[in-house]
């Protein structure tokens, strides 16, 4: 008789009106639409995302299959494999290039940490976080779900809520080590990348409480030549 | 270098050794050691890139400059090559050092690339973990890098990454000093210096892996591992390479299932860290598309179809049960196997079935009785300074090379002396002491004569001071160690055995290493894997505790049992990880037989020529996917470790016996590898206090050494044919990569098989009237008749014709008659 217990406190409870706030992101009408009330609530700056295989603005990957955020994942949801580059169809600047890239978004904790340990800035990740899945097959994304389309923007899977103006979410904005190694160093830069051109990282923490924060997607494309650091 | 060379002071007032402060504690170091092994024994490391303590030290890359005190003041010294000298003074972690590791490092890095995270070396490179632990952190060089092209190869399993390359020395020393084989080099000067190989001549050494693996950087990686894992998705399990008799220590690394790479590991008494490439990249085979996963039966349509165990496990049982007599069941095999499974096949055929027709070789090897009866040395006595080493066998550089590479260093360093009696010039070169190269047939004649002291002439064309240099070598007193193998396929082994005799009468303190090239072929014959003898070399009579049903009668060899079926009267033949139809030297034999075989039943590995003429198939599982134990050349156990688990249905070949055994209604008494090896410790002498978990992994593996309740007696002479006048002999011989099952299913080796070429010297070729690089054509007197090229080649003796085994094209085999004591071929234009 136990759960007519557990009823009871459902009734007593009744009508007291809802103490946690309802997130209706991805939330879908009858009829399947968006309804207008539906919107995603605001999030942090620095809220992690599903990621994204990002590419050079001459459209070559930027993974080179190095394994080193597989190593550091704390989850061990990435598996990673490299293979030569072909000589007559390049996937990637230099040698070596991702072949197999898969991430089990069943294990994933967007810790972060494989952006981090990425020498080529090809794995970030986006704010979105509404997607869920019906079966464990769809929730490990492989290298044909995570690399952005042709235009550089993230590819948009049927359960994925993207909203207008999230892909501009997918990069450019932490990194909490710095590339030289130098402790005194503040703020980010990055390489250029197809979709956005060359964006502004992260504003160090004393000039970002002075300013406010820059466009993303601005100006200031130089030609990168694709070469990794 | 383990602690065995340094033995400990048994008496405390003589304290050996060579006294010196390091970091302010006072040690004591060995007569002549170099600082750096010193300090490291005293477990102090000192930093390096170039010092290898295998190779000799030639200071290349400073960066095991310490401070060091030797009475006239401290000043910056390379340990590497500073022997210690008593009472010095040093400092590994002063200022200066500091500053030197610090100044080091940036030179290096100046022009290093740093694309480690695209480098296969990444995650375990020295250069990596000096930089971390000793360098300055930050480099001051903005200036552009030089550049290279990136990686090219230089042979097909290694390619070469200049822009990596710092300069060591490392490849270039071992190519040169170990291998001997100096193809890679230095090129051009100061700031320009790169390594590279010789213009239009590949880095085709049998021994070129070893050098990736000693490369500091990862300027040389190896093609089959070229991006296959990163260090640290690897797993290891220490084992020992079955890939040739040698038993040479090996580290298996695997990731996510599957071996990825084999490394060689130091073993003072095996391998030395060195690997052949057969050794190193065979792995690959474990992957390869012809593996037997799946147990198979032969339909009713005649197609092999994939069954469960049950019913293979039950034809088996019937296979054998359904024989009139254990006389007709016949055993070819078993070289592949670990020892445990050595000795449940044994123990199931001949302990429960009465089976004695059982043969490990297959007509390419020496005589049981030979093998197991002669007084054996280790490598390390047969290598030891002033040691005389008769080589009547093969060139071990193409059999057995890591053995090659032990024996090369005695030649080269450390003053043992070679008597060659090879049936051609072999690897060794011009380092021989004495180079007797007899005609086929003529071993036993030389011998004798060198027994007997008849010197004074030449004999069967080795000239008089080689046979005098010989004779004064073999009664110098000093010790005589004889490596004896098959070096011609095509020559009877009495051969062999009359040679043997001579020399143990001229020499009878002399030590044997019997050099058969399969796996573990001796401890198939420890295990009573050959006709006459049960395991530990007890005779037939013998009572064995669990062995009910012995034997009988002394059974046939494997071409005993092979003319046994052309006669019909072997109704079973079971082949455990044999392949007669390719192996066996006569072709013409195995074919006939396997022609009227009844049923043949193969525990296999993989779809070999024969196998696929098998009505039952058992899928083994191989090396690298068993536990077990390894008995090398010298009798010495070391242990074999899976690291990846077998595929599809595949088992352990000691599984598939007790299951047999079970089936059959028997019980072998062991249902796990514990058992198993409790069962030989108390069946077989000489392993009683064997210890099985420790033997071979904290220290090298024990030499059994049991003694043979019988006494080895040698016939002197073998009848020889007389060579007529225009015939030549021929001498058929085995190269390292040829169409053997794990080259050919290894996907980076297959294509290193060369064609089958005929060598002759040059002086026959051209009384033959034919020139090098063309086709000739060779007939035999037993009537077989093929065109092959022919070349002139000075290394092989007159009147010789030298065919390869299993290459491409002409097959060997195809010429050899078993039981002919030699082989005539006329060559003609």
């Amino acid at each position: 008789m136990g759960y007519f217990e557990g009823f009871a406190v459902t009734l007593a409870k009744w009508g007291e009106g809802v103490t946690t706030r309802e997130y209706r992101g991805g939330r879908k009408n009858r009829k399947g639409e968006i309804s207008n009330k539906d919107q995603k609530a605001p999030k942090p700056e620095r809220a992690h995302g599903r990621h994204v295989l990002n590419r050079y603005e001459d459209g070559m990957e930027k993974c080179i299959g190095c394994e080193l955020c597989a190593g550091v994942c704390p989850a061990q949801c990435i598996y990673v494999r490299g293979k030569d580059n072909p000589d007559d169809d390049p996937k990637s600047p230099g040698e070596r290039y991702g072949y197999v890239y898969e991430i089990n978004y069943l294990r994933c904790i967007h810790c972060d940490l494989c952006v981090e340990a990425c020498p080529t800035e090809a794995i970030t990740e986006s704010k979105l976080f509404e997607f869920s899945f019906t079966n464990r097959s769809d929730a490990i994304y492989t290298k044909d779900e995570l690399l952005v389309d042709d235009a550089g923007m993230p590819q948009k899977l049927p359960w994925e809520d993207w909203r207008p103006g999230e892909d501009l979410q997918t990069s450019g904005w932490m990194r909490a080590t710095s590339p030289s190694g130098k402790a005194s160093y503040l703020g980010t830069g990055w390489s250029g990348e197809l979709g956005y051109g060359v964006r502004f990282g992260d504003l160090p923490q004393d000039e970002k409480d002075a300013s406010t924060a820059p466009d993303p997607g601005a100006e200031d494309h130089d030609d990168h030549d694709g070469g990794h650091h | 270098m383990t602690a065995t060379e340094n033995p400990e002071s048994e008496s405390p007032e003589v304290e050996p050794g060579v006294p010196f402060t390091l970091n302010g504690t006072e040690l004591r170091a060995d007569e002549g050691e170099l600082l750096i092994a010193a300090a490291e024994r005293h477990g102090v490391h000192i930093p390096h890139f170039c010092y290898h303590p295998r190779m000799s030290s030639v200071g290349m890359c400073r960066m095991c400059l310490v401070e060091v005190d030797g009475g006239r003041g401290a000043s910056l010294q390379p340990a590497c090559m500073l022997p210690v000298t008593p009472n010095m003074v040093v400092n590994t972690e002063s200022e200066p050092t500091t500053k030197a590791q610090d100044g080091v490092l940036e030179l290096l890095l100046i022009n290093h690339p740093l694309d480690c995270p695209v480098c296969d070396k990444g995650g375990e490179c020295p250069l990596q973990d000096n930089a971390y632990a000793f360098g300055p952190g930050e480099s001051r060089f903005v200036e552009e890098k030089r550049h290279f092209e990136k990686p090219i190869p230089i042979s097909d399993l290694v390619y070469l990454d200049r822009e990596r390359c710092i300069l060591c020395d490392r490849c270039t020393r071992f190519a040169d000093e170990v291998a001997g084989d100096p193809l890679i080099h230095f090129i051009d000067r100061g700031a320009q210096t790169q390594v590279n190989t010789f213009p239009e001549h590949e880095f085709s050494s049998y021994f070129s892996g070893n050098t990736v693996q000693i490369c500091p950087v990862g300027a040389l990686t190896a093609q089959p591992y070229r991006f296959a894992a990163r260090p640290w998705d690897l797993s290891e399990n220490e084992s020992t390479s079955m890939i040739d008799s040698t038993g040479a220590r090996v580290a298996l690394h695997s990731s996510q299932n599957r071996l990825v790479r084999i490394q060689g590991v130091d073993s003072d008494a095996t391998n030395w860290g060195w690997l052949s490439d057969k050794e190193r990249f065979a792995y690959e085979a474990t992957d390869s598309s012809q593996r037997v996963t799946e147990p198979m039966v032969r339909a009713d349509g005649g197609e092999l179809e994939t069954t469960r165990w049950n019913n293979a496990i039950k034809r088996t049982v019937e296979a054998l049960a359904g024989a009139s007599d254990p006389r007709k069941i016949g055993v070819i095999g078993g070289a592949r196997l670990t020892l445990e499974s050595q000795y449940a096949w044994s123990k199931l055929l001949k302990g429960l079935g009465a089976v004695d027709n059982i043969d490990a070789q297959l007509g390419d090897g020496l005589p049981a009785d030979v093998v197991m009866g002669l007084p054996r040395a280790t490598i390390d006595q047969a290598c030891a300074g002033a040691g005389v080493v008769v080589l009547l066998g093969p060139d071990l550089k193409e059999e057995l090379p890591t053995l090659y590479l032990r024996l090369r260093h005695a030649v080269q360093f450390d003053g043992v002396s070679l008597i060659e009696m090879s049936p051609r010039q072999t690897a060794f070169g011009d380092s021989v002491a004495a180079r007797l190269n007899p005609r086929p047939g003529a071993a036993g004649q030389i011998a004798a004569a060198l027994a007997d002291g008849m010197v004074g002439t030449s004999m069967g064309g080795i000239p008089s001071r080689e046979l005098t240099a010989a004779h004064a070598l073999l009664t110098s007193g000093r010790p005589v160690t004889v490596v004896v193998g098959r070096g011609n396929l095509a020559e009877s082994p009495d051969v062999l055995v009359s040679a043997i005799a001579s020399l143990q009468r001229l020499v009878p303190d002399a030590k044997f290493l019997t050099a058969l090239r399969r796996g573990n072929v001796h401890g198939a014959l420890e295990m009573g894997l050959t006709p006459g003898y049960l395991p530990g070399g007890q005779e037939l009579s013998a009572t064995i505790d669990g062995w009910d049903m012995a034997p009988q009668s002394t059974g046939l060899d494997t071409e005993g049992m092979l003319r046994a079926a052309v006669n019909g009267s072997l109704e079973t033949l079971v082949l455990l990880g044999a392949d007669p139809l390719r192996d066996f030297p006569d072709a013409e034999l195995a074919a006939a037989a396997f022609e009227r075989i009844g049923t043949l039943v193969s525990v296999d590995t993989f779809m070999t020529s024969s196998t696929q003429r098998a009505d039952v198939v058992l899928s083994a599982a191989m090396f690298g996917e068993v536990d077990g134990t390894f008995m090398n050349l010298e009798g010495r156990l070391s242990p074999v470790r899976a690291k990846v688990t077998a595929p599809g249905q595949a088992r352990p070949d000691w599984m598939i016996a007790a299951e047999i055994a079970q089936a059959a209604g028997g019980d072998l008494g062991f249902t796990q590898l514990g058992q198993l090896q409790s069962d030989i410790a108390a069946s077989v002498p000489g392993f009683e206090s064997v210890d099985w978990e420790t033997a071979g992994v904290v220290s090298d593996g024990p030499v059994v050494t049991a003694a043979r309740p019988w006494r080895l007696t040698l016939a002197e002479t073998a009848p020889i044919p007389p060579a007529d006048d225009y015939g030549l002999r021929l001498v058929v011989d085995r190269k390292l990569w040829d169409n053997g099952t794990m080259t050919s299913s290894s996907a980076s080796l297959r294509g290193l098989v060369g064609d089958a070429v005929l060598t002759l010297s040059p002086t026959d070729l051209e009384r033959i009237g034919a020139t090098s690089g063309a086709e000739v054509k060779l007939s035999t007197s037993s009537g077989a008749s093929r065109t092959v090229v022919a070349e002139a080649d000075a290394r092989i003796p007159a009147g010789v014709a030298h065919l390869p085994f299993a290459l491409n094209g002409l097959q060997a085999q195809e010429l050899i008659r078993a039981g002919e004591p030699v082989i005539d071929v006329r060559v003609q234009p």
